[in-house]
């Protein structure tokens, strides 16, 4: 007895106590970590939710964005709940992100090139639009947010255009064939009205858009095919006086050629 | 190489011929084109003696017109001028009647043209001028003021007009244009 007793008494308890706590330890954190077990009932629930937010990825019904299907997809595999009919449907859902993925890129290259194209209209100004209708169209390509280079230099281009078009005044706001074709019927109806002053104003302020009052105008009277035919070559000065003394515009303007400094070095009529 | 020389100028003429006949045998259309043309040459000279016969015109306005209509006659065109319950038909040379006609002694003038029409249609000639003949009515009123309307007259006229192709050079560019002209101006009746 008295050996048993020496012998407890020789147990160094400290140690003891250690090694005893953390085994306790060991056995605590073991105790606490997920077995990754789910019990059958959790893990069918978890398979028919899963199936459910993949069903409109794959049936492409889901109005969610790219990025957040593929988010959803990525977490219904993270959850590796093993099951064969949500298996295939987790590869029929990648097929179906692969697909948006490429309609979405083709689409994106499609407004690419339409703003391209659309954005080098208005920098030529084919149409002789006015600034306002410049910068409308300027900030329905910027709306898309195309997040492209190219474009964004484009824009950069047509938004230094529109500036320049304003800097310029004098009405350039409107385009210079409604200009000129304001001044046209202004012109005759002044004089229609006997306000012969009033048709000299319209007709100063007019040659202020040309070259000079000698800039050519011709008058086309036929066009079949490549055949065209002209009217005599006359003078802008001269035909805005022909409008003044005949009070009638006959023409209608056909094209307008510019010289480096944007004013009027020809113009082209074709008649009505 | 004389052959091919002389294959070469043969080619040359053959499209030159082609040219020649694509102008000769104008389609109804360019036809049409400048049927009109020479019409509305006339309308205008008649809006321009309308300008310069009236009083309200300032003089330099008036002179700018003259040498605009000037410009639509064929040198040395003369204009026929009548007067009601005469016989006698008086021939100017255009810029003449024109300077007659602004100062003539009335204190107002009205002077209108209607029924601008062919008499003869154009017609192509030789040397590729097509010539035509439009017939207009012209109405003469003289005021002065003390007695309003002191004299009217209503003259039928024959213009003869003429028409030529013609190819110039503007900007580079070779334009092909219609020149319309017109001749001498003939009293056909007064009333």
């Amino acid at each position: 007895m008295s050996e048993i007793i020496s012998k407890i008494k020789s147990v160094r308890w400290q140690q003891m106590m250690f090694i005893l706590l953390m085994a306790l330890l060991v056995v605590g954190t073991d105790s606490c970590k997920s077995t990754g077990k789910l019990s059958k009932k959790d893990r069918l629930a978890q398979i028919e939710a899963a199936k459910k937010q993949l069903q409109p990825i794959i049936s492409g019904a889901s109005t969610l964005s790219y990025e957040e299907q593929k988010r959803i997809v990525g977490e219904v595999m993270d959850k590796n709940l093993n099951d064969p009919v949500l298996n295939s449907m987790i590869v029929d859902a990648q097929q179906k992100l692969k697909s948006l993925l490429g309609e979405q890129t083709q689409q994106h290259a499609q407004k690419v090139d339409e703003a391209r194209a659309k954005l080098y209209d208005i920098l030529l100004n084919k149409d002789n639009k006015s600034a306002d209708e410049l910068e409308k169209e300027v900030r329905a390509i910027k709306a898309l947010n195309l997040k492209e280079s190219e474009i964004d230099e484009l824009i950069g281009r047509a938004e230094k255009k529109i500036a320049d078009m304003r800097a310029s005044g004098g009405g350039a706001n409107l385009p210079v064939k409604s200009q000129l074709e304001n001044s046209f019927n202004s012109i005759v109806t002044s004089s229609q009205n006997g306000d012969l002053s009033g048709a000299d104003n319209t007709i100063q302020k007019t040659l202020q858009l040309f070259s000079s009052g000698d800039a050519p105008v011709l008058i086309i009277i036929s066009r079949e095919g490549s055949i065209v035919d002209y009217d005599k070559p006359t003078t802008i000065q001269r035909y805005l006086n022909l409008l003044k003394d005949t009070k009638a515009n006959r023409n209608n303007i056909d094209a307008i050629m510019t010289d480096a400094t944007g004013k009027i070095k020809g113009l082209d009529l074709i008649k009505k | 190489m004389n052959r091919i020389i002389s294959a070469i100028i043969l080619v040359a003429m053959f499209a030159g011929a082609n040219i020649a006949i694509a102008q000769d045998n104008l389609s109804p259309q360019r036809k049409q084109a400048i049927d009109s043309l020479a019409l509305e040459k006339v309308r205008d000279l008649s809006k321009y003696i309308s300008i310069i016969g009236d009083k309200s015109t300032p003089w330099s306005d008036a002179q700018r017109v003259i040498e605009r209509a000037v410009e639509l006659f064929m040198e040395n065109s003369e204009m026929g001028v009548s007067r009601k319950n005469s016989p006698d038909v008086s021939y100017y040379k255009v810029r003449e009647y024109f300077d007659r006609l602004m100062q003539l002694n009335y204190n107002k003038v009205k002077i209108d043209w209607y029924k601008i029409q062919y008499v003869s249609d154009l017609v192509r000639q030789p040397d590729g001028t097509y010539v035509g003949v439009i017939t207009i009515y012209q109405r003469f009123q003289g005021y002065n003021k003390e007695n309003g309307l002191v004299y009217e007259d209503t003259t039928k006229k024959d213009i003869t007009v003429y028409v030529k192709r013609k190819e110039t050079q503007i900007g580079g560019r070779l334009i092909g244009f219609w020149d319309v002209m017109l001749g001498d101006i003939r009293v056909k009746e007064t009333k």
